[in-house]
């Protein structure tokens, strides 16, 4: 195996070397100051005194002034490179989809200042891309929208069986283009770095429960929420946080026969939560259609899996987690605490 | 019921009017802020429907100046911009209600309703939830032919539900509707008070029109649309 190059073990070496060549030009000055010559070597006393001669002149000078030069060499080298260790770190610590995130250059060392420009450069381009590629997804949603209405309000006026078929189809693209909206919403409110607000769940729970309740009960289908225990406060982006319980109580209105109940939980602790009378999402599952979502290489029928990976977004935004409890048809969504 | 539409797209507009007066309201169109403004001069509307974006300005800065120096009917806010922040932006303005594009005009016909029923300054008298009618000037409820007989309390609660018919009227609100301060309410006062009604109005062959939201509040939905 190769071994990667190394400041560090490339100073070692070159101060070796350095050490080496020093020594054998102090010997030879030694040599040639006192005269030394190989019949010095084979009496007693004069061996001695050359031995004595050359750790006096050579050994200790060359030890004396190599061993703090490496020490010194070696953690200028470590300071150094701290800069980059602590960018390293806050890189790692960026989450999915932050935006606007630069390595901090104000205590890099001058020479690192390339580097990390050019890094910098290559994070604002990427997020230029993204901003326009997100504009536009945003662009395509809305001026889909006029033309979607027409067509649902000129289906209104005909009285055909099928015209109620393609009011159906209408309805789905609506809700794929709201999906679509919200996810550009979502990346464009985490770009803008909009400070968070102080949310209440228990609160929030009850406007989107109220919300669509109208809308479920006309399905022939009910809808309860259950606040269990203490349920502290989380800090985030309330629109955002609605749009995901809202699409999880969506999820569950599909799922649950006519006559059946859809119950919204809150708490204990920083937890919202659906159980639906559906056959229960396992965990397998639901982290694929995240996943493949994310990858948008697959579209569902209905927009079902789109929506759970906005959830799944959204809940990644504000560090919490988006699970299955398959066995209790529960889908959760789990804050931090604090 | 006379409704101005603010849109500027012609067919849009065309095709909502369209759909209204099936449904019994009476429309007229302006495509640009200054014909609402041309509109609103010469006629007296109930309601207003408006679209966000417009040739002339912005539909939710015109209101909300526009509610600074005229009275304006209750105005329904249509955008195409969707979703999270226009909401907030669009009632704080001075919209009542506010709708996605794009909507179904039984969606919109159904809020129109609502938002007629709310006490206002053309407020009716009688205020009607399919075949249920409540005369709020003599506090009485009748089905059909068939009185429903109430007490001051039960009354005040239908009303309060009848005017936010098919909206999920939340408890605590009901608890401040029905209550005052110096009242002592008990816990389950308001599920009392509930359940009485709801018994009275399924005498009157209303059933189902009173429902609960457990954890949240009650819904007086008319059962038949």
């Amino acid at each position: 195996m190769m071994r990667r190059n190394s400041v560090s073990r490339r100073l070692i070496r070159g101060l070796g070397q350095v050490g080496l060549v020093g020594t054998l030009l102090l010997l030879a000055a030694v040599v040639f100051f006192y005269r030394l010559t190989f019949s010095h070597l084979e009496a007693g006393a004069a061996l001695q005194r050359a031995i004595l001669e050359s750790l006096e002149h050579v050994a200790l000078p060359v030890v004396v002034l190599m061993v703090p030069v490496t020490i010194l060499g070696l953690r200028v080298i470590r300071q150094a490179f701290v800069p980059l260790e602590d960018a390293a770190r806050s890189i790692k610590a960026v989450k999915g989809h932050e935006r606007g995130f630069r390595i901090d250059t104000s205590q890099m060392p001058e020479e690192a200042l390339p580097f990390t420009g050019a890094v910098n450069d290559l994070l604002e381009r990427l997020d230029e891309a993204a901003k326009r590629q997100e504009a536009f997804a945003a662009d395509v949603a809305h001026e889909l929208r006029t033309p979607l209405a027409l067509l649902s309000l000129e289906l209104d006026q005909i009285d055909h069986p099928r015209a109620l078929r393609l009011k159906g189809d209408v309805a789905a693209m609506r809700r794929l283009i709201d999906q679509l909206m919200l996810l550009a919403q979502i990346d464009a409110a985490a770009s803008a770095q909009i400070a968070p607000e102080q949310i209440g769940l228990v609160e929030l729970a009850r406007d989107v429960v109220s919300q669509v309740a109208p809308a479920i009960l006309d399905e022939g289908k009910m809808i309860a929420l259950d606040v269990n225990g203490e349920v502290p406060g989380i800090r985030g982006r309330k629109e955002a946080i609605a749009a995901a319980l809202r699409n999880l109580v969506e999820n569950a209105v599909r799922v649950t026969p006519a006559g059946g109940t859809v119950q919204v939980f809150v708490g204990p602790g920083a937890v919202m939560g659906v159980r639906d009378e559906g056959p229960g999402l396992d965990v397998e599952r639901l982290r694929d259609l995240v996943r493949r979502h994310r990858r948008a290489d697959h579209a569902s029928k209905n927009g079902a899996g789109l929506g759970l990976a906005i959830v799944d977004r959204i809940m990644a935004a504000h560090e919490g987690v988006l699970t299955s409890n398959p066995d209790r048809r529960e889908l959760v969504l789990q804050f931090p605490e604090g | 019921m006379r409704i101005l539409v603010i849109e500027d797209n012609e067919r849009l507009a065309r095709l909502m009017v369209d759909g209204l007066q099936l449904r019994g309201f009476s429309c007229d169109i302006a495509l640009r802020l200054s014909d609402a403004d041309d509109a609103m001069a010469s006629a007296i509307y109930d309601a207003i429907i408006l679209d966000l974006g417009l040739p002339d300005g912005d539909g939710v800065a015109w209101l909300a100046a526009s509610r600074r120096y005229r009275d304006m009917p209750p105005a329904i806010v249509q955008t195409a911009r969707g979703a999270l922040e226009d909401r907030v932006l669009g009632l704080d303005a001075g919209a009542d209600d506010y709708v996605v594009k794009p909507v179904e005009v039984e969606e919109l016909a159904a809020r129109l309703r609502a938002l007629l029923r709310r006490p206002g300054l053309r407020a009716q008298t009688v205020v009607e939830v399919g075949s249920l009618r409540f005369d709020t000037a003599r506090r009485t409820a009748h089905v059909g032919d068939l009185e429903i007989e109430l007490s001051r309390r039960e009354a005040d609660l239908l009303e309060l539900l009848m005017r936010r018919a098919g909206a999920v009227v939340r408890r605590e609100v009901i608890e401040n509707a029905l209550y005052n301060f110096h009242e002592q309410v008990t816990p389950n006062a308001v599920e009392a008070a509930i359940s009485r009604l709801r018994r009275k109005l399924e005498d009157a062959r209303m059933r189902g029109v009173l429902q609960t939201i457990r954890g949240v509040g009650y819904i007086l939905k008319d059962t038949a649309a």
